[in-house]
């Protein structure tokens, strides 16, 4: 399974090269730390998962000595693994450009978006096509500049009041139960992911 | 004699295409040629042979061994061939290598080099680059690096021009010599099978016509030849597919000392190619099915 | 060893290369305790499938002109083989001997027989 997500890095490798660099560049703008961790993290985590949905690479995969069910983790894997390359670079490149250490929740909290959303992109993806999460999310965006439009004009606003609010909660347990939900889900998209795999004809 | 594949009784239905109660097994220590004519289920086979399919009832076994429990040991004895490109294209064979060899327990490098030598194939160009006849090659250095004692392959004459076709049979010669490893290959080209197969397993319509030992084709089949007058009711059942025109009849017997009896001097029994028994058996196939509808 | 194999012949394969051997075997070429090559080497060299000469080689140990040992290969079989070169002298002997009353019958002289024998032998081979 290691052999799978090192699989996974020596393809990605080329654009590791070019995105995690350009991860420094954004920092230097002061972008969002937030914003920018979690489009770069679900960019290079989709890019690979879509690098391993043609047939062919079912075909190759599946013909190697590995188990579908290795194949479903090594993808669940190797989001932790690309997710903390990414989160590294920050604190690295923070701590090169702004000579200051990241704060550590906001590090979780980027971490915990990923996985959420991997906890339903990933399925969805296996059962679908991650085109079609393109679509998906698409859509889901109409919703939300309609939502914003017709009914909650100051969406935006609570979302980034809501962001800014559980960034400054100091309840240790509040956090604790969190992770541990989202982890949860994590799981469970993952057994979920190995069962509708484990039916696909290729 | 062991058997290294065992299918029995198999099906696998999907839209507008079913595996009717398929068994095949398939001798260690020979090369066993797959034929059959274009949708008849020549790939799916291969493909519940490597698991990548589920039967949907009967059973798969390879090395005696069943996927539900010993999928990776299996597969790490199997070397596989595909007829189209199944590797990453954006990479280098070098970078694809990396990714493969760690696959195997039993990879040597030794072997691997000594293929893309012989090959000459280029380890820092991008797959993509590759033609046909060089994606084959590779393929086939890679089911060959990891000491595979069964080598499955889906047309892997297909596109490769005359002179690389030899060189393979001659490579897949070698690979006999031990009488260890055993091949199962799907062709079209049936004259490849003429230098190579031991056992001939035909399919059609999803289901098994017969595996036999290459030289028993010729013994017991046969295309007959001979004046139209011959034939009525009870003779034409003698033959599978017949072809009638103003000038004679061609059939094909499974039965050739039968036929040689029964009809002595008065017509010509000539070499059935495998190309010819494929022909006659779709087209006896045909009438049997129109002669009921 | 040679053995020549024709696709075009009406002949299997098989047997085309039991009567090669078989020659071989019987004009001595080659020798009692001679070892053969094996059928997967000799599959290779003929460019044709193992089952082939594998059936060419078990129809010789049939007949008794060659015997095989597990892991070691076929060999040339010894006794057998004088046997059947007697057997063969014994035919021959027997046609020639029809031969020979024939040509009394018809009055060809030995010398007139002899030359058509040489003739006959020479344009076989």
């Amino acid at each position: 399974m290691l052999n799978l997500i090192r699989k996974d890095i020596v393809l990605q490798k080329n654009s590791l090269l070019i995105l995690l660099p350009a991860l420094f560049i954004f920092l230097f703008l002061e972008r969002s730390v937030i914003w920018v961790g979690v489009i770069f993290c679900f960019a290079i985590i989709m890019q690979s998962f879509a690098l391993d949905e043609k047939p062919s690479a079912n075909l190759l995969m599946n013909s190697l000595p590995y188990t579908r069910k290795e194949i479903v983790s090594s993808k669940y894997i190797g989001a932790c693994v690309f997710t903390f390359l990414v989160l590294l670079t920050i604190v690295i490149g923070n701590l090169i450009i702004h000579r200051e250490i990241t704060q550590w929740d906001q590090l979780l909290f980027i971490a915990s978006v990923i996985v959420v959303f991997i906890s339903f992109a990933f399925p969805f993806s296996y059962l679908f096509k991650s085109q079609y999460l393109m679509m998906a999310c698409g859509v889901l965006f109409v919703l939300y500049v309609v939502l914003v439009n017709t009914f909650i004009p100051d969406l935006g606003d609570r979302l980034r009041a809501g962001v800014q609010t559980i960034l400054s909660f100091d309840n240790s347990l509040l956090y604790a139960g969190g992770i541990l939900a989202a982890v949860l889900l994590y799981m469970f998209s993952w057994m979920l992911s190995i069962r509708i795999y484990s039916r696909k004809v290729f | 004699m062991e058997n290294v594949i065992e299918l029995q009784n198999v099906n696998k239905a999907f839209k507008g295409f079913e595996l009717k109660d398929l068994s095949i097994s398939v001798k260690k220590g020979f090369v066993t040629g797959f034929i059959g004519g274009n949708g008849v289920g020549k790939s799916t086979t291969i493909k519940l042979i490597l698991n990548l399919l589920q039967p949907d009832s009967g059973d798969v076994s390879v090395f005696g061994l069943n996927y539900k429990k010993h999928e990776k040991e299996i597969k790490q004895r199997i070397g596989f061939v595909f007829d189209h490109n199944v590797f990453y294209e954006h990479i280098t064979l070098s970078d694809m290598k990396k990714i493969i060899k760690p696959a195997y327990k039993n990879w040597d490098d030794g072997i691997f080099h000594q293929y893309v030598n012989l090959f000459e194939l280029p380890l820092k160009k991008s797959i993509k680059t590759f033609s046909k006849g060089m994606m084959m090659k590779a393929s086939l250095a890679f089911a060959l690096s990891h000491r595979a004692e069964l080598i499955i392959m889906d047309e892997p004459t297909s596109g490769l021009d005359p002179i690389f076709r030899r060189e393979l049979l001659d490579i897949l010669h070698d690979i006999m010599q031990d009488g260890e490893k055993t091949i199962f290959f799907s062709t079209h080209i049936t004259t490849d099978l003429d230098r190579i197969a031991d056992y001939i397993t035909f399919i059609h319509n999803g289901q098994h016509i017969f595996t036999k030992e290459h030289y028993k084709i010729e013994e017991d089949y046969a295309i007959v030849k001979g004046e139209t007058n011959l034939l009525d009711r009870d003779t034409e059942q003698e033959f599978i597919g017949i072809r009638k025109s103003n000038h004679g009849f061609e059939a094909l017997t499974t039965n050739k000392q039968r036929t040689a009896n029964l009809f002595g001097d008065m017509v010509i029994l000539e070499k059935p190619t495998l190309e010819d028994i494929m022909l006659y058996t779709k087209k006896g196939n045909d009438n049997y099915v129109k002669s009921y509808s | 060893m040679q053995i020549i194999i024709s696709n075009t012949s009406k002949e299997p394969i098989y047997e085309q290369i039991y009567v090669q051997i078989k020659k071989h075997i019987l004009t001595n070429e080659l020798q009692a305790g001679e070892a053969l090559p094996s059928m997967r080497q000799l599959a290779k060299d003929l460019d044709i499938s193992v089952i082939t000469t594998k059936r060419a080689y078990e129809e010789l140990e049939k007949n008794g002109f060659i015997f095989s040992i597990v892991g070691k290969g076929s060999f040339v079989s010894e006794q057998n083989n004088e046997m059947i070169l007697e057997r063969k002298r014994k035919v021959i002997e027997e046609q020639l001997l029809s031969a020979i009353q024939n040509s009394k019958e018809i009055g060809v002289e030995l010398e007139e027989l002899l030359e058509l024998l040489t003739m006959l032998y020479k344009e076989d081979t």
